[in-house]
């Protein structure tokens, strides 16, 4: 099993925060986020990406609005709300330890 | 040459090849399926059209109007299947199966009007077995509990506020009627009947109606698409009854239980009359006085909720029995109804004997209307003093 694959659960769980950190920055729609993560290791579709969406809206981390786009359909736009800067915020945090966590272990 | 198929995803209309149609059709079943049981279900559904119709139209042009089979397959294995989120996968394997219809291809209602409900379920009121206006029953649906509890809920605000009354008349007045069978799906709001009815009526009705030229024909067609969704509704009565029989807490054979039960309610009811007629008679329950500041009509009421909350768990009991015989539903509407003559005539007899040989239900049916006439002046004298 390579190193890919053993991360493949590990990967999906932090995808719902790397999806927190691209809204942050600006407001963004599905293509957006897909875009930005086509490039790196999280790459995903729309197939996993609007449920997560839904959930992430249903705990009140983010919201959307409905832009009218020059070509098709509307398009919703997400943004985060107050809870979920928090749980970024906090995310980063712990991140953060368990990358020092990962760094110290073993090391005398 | 390829037959095409005109569909409409989120308010605007695209041609599809017909092997195209069919794996997006297949697409959106599948996910549909695979979201059983997600509150936001609808939402992520309309979502994904919007998503799919956004890439149909980029693949569009002024000379180039169809999408065909291989961009459909190609758009859809870039969406990527849908994945349930950990925790609201569907909920049991039986259900899911049983509403794998899913969402048809041609969805009228676009994106919008999913996002602006909200939620799949809205209150209505519902004619079908109503008592007065269906605001009960529509109550019941949208809630998902029996009809009975709502009446008596109803009931009781009126008798002791009278609010029922005005909310109901209000209610009555402002809340719609399900006409329509996918109104009539989002008042339940049970999701295999509603993709089923939404799917027949938007699909098979509409397309058929306008394949007739001349109205006779149409009002026979009509006719028996009618009685195609009531034999559908019963079909799926008669599966909700064969859930309850499989499922039910109590083994089939327990079906022999029921007299017995018939016969504890029997007791209570007897056990209730007789309190109520002694406290009729003598002012005290059982010889049991009540305290000096309860008036008799306050103790009544107090017996009568007793009694509610003493008989419920038995009712319940026995409609668990009956779910358990399995039985067409021609068999149970007649074991109701005799059950319901059997009570009559035990209660009638059991009136006219205690009448007969008890003076003091003779003294209680005597004094019934001054006790009314208590009961009102004391309201009355509540009201007043308030």
């Amino acid at each position: 099993m390579s190193v890919n694959e053993k991360f493949s659960a590990i990967r999906k769980g932090l995808l719902e925060f790397l999806v927190l950190q691209i809204i942050s920055a600006e407001k963004v729609y599905v293509a957006d986020i897909l875009k930005q993560l086509s490039a790196t290791e999280f790459a995903t579709q729309e197939g996993t990406l609007y449920p997560l969406l839904s959930r992430m809206r249903r705990e009140g981390l983010l919201d959307y609005e409905w832009k009218e786009s020059e070509a098709g359909p509307p398009r919703k736009y997400y943004e985060l709300t107050a809870k979920g800067r928090e749980q970024l915020r906090e995310t980063l945090e712990y991140w953060g330890q368990i990358n020092g966590t990962v760094k110290k272990l073993g090391l005398k | 040459m390829n037959k095409v198929i005109t569909i409409n995803l989120g308010g605007n209309a695209y041609q599809l090849e017909e092997g195209g149609y069919d794996a997006l059709r297949a697409y959106l079943e599948t996910a549909a399926a695979k979201l059983l049981g997600n509150p936001d279900r609808d939402e992520i559904l309309s979502d994904i059209e919007l998503a799919i119709a956004e890439k149909f139209r980029a693949l569009l042009a002024s000379h180039k109007t169809v999408v065909e089979t291989k961009e459909v397959a190609a758009v859809l294995a870039e969406m990527g299947p849908i994945e349930a989120e950990p925790g609201e996968a569907a909920s049991s394997g039986a259900r899911a199966a049983g509403a794998t219809s899913g969402t048809g291809g041609q969805k009228t209602t676009g994106g919008k009007a999913a996002e602006s409900s909200g939620s799949p379920r809205r209150l209505y009121r519902i004619q079908e077995g109503a008592m007065i206006a269906g605001v009960c029953n529509g109550i019941a649906a949208h809630m998902n509990i029996d009809p009975t509890l709502v009446r008596l809920a109803f009931v009781l605000l009126t008798i002791f506020w009278g609010t029922g009354l005005l909310v109901y008349v209000v209610m009555a007045i402002v809340v719609p009627e399900a006409r329509s069978p996918e109104e009539k799906a989002a008042a339940s709001g049970f999701p295999a009947t509603a993709q089923e009815f939404i799917r027949r009526a938007k699909e098979g009705y509409y397309e058929a109606m306008k394949g007739f030229p001349d109205r006779k024909a149409r009002r026979e067609w009509k006719r028996q698409f009618k009685r195609e969704m009531r034999a559908h509704a019963d079909q799926w009565r008669f599966n909700w009854h064969s859930y309850w029989a499989e499922h039910a807490p109590i083994h089939p054979g327990m079906g022999f239980v029921l007299p017995f039960l018939s016969l504890l309610q029997g007791a209570a009811t007897v056990v209730w009359i007789c309190a109520i007629i002694s406290l009729l008679a003598t002012g005290a329950v059982f010889g049991l006085a009540l305290p000096a500041n309860v008036p008799a009509w306050v103790a009544a009421l107090l017996l009568l909720i007793a009694y509610g909350i003493l008989v419920g768990p038995l009712k319940f009991a026995r409609r668990a029995c009956f779910y358990s015989l399995g039985r067409p539903r021609w068999a149970w509407s007649f074991v109701f109804f005799m059950d319901g003559v059997v009570w009559f005539v035990v209660i009638v007899a059991l009136l006219w004997l205690a009448a007969r040989y008890s003076p003091e239900l003779h003294d209680a049916i005597h004094s019934f209307p001054a006790f009314v006439h208590q009961a009102a002046d004391d309201i009355r004298a509540w009201w007043h003093g308030k």
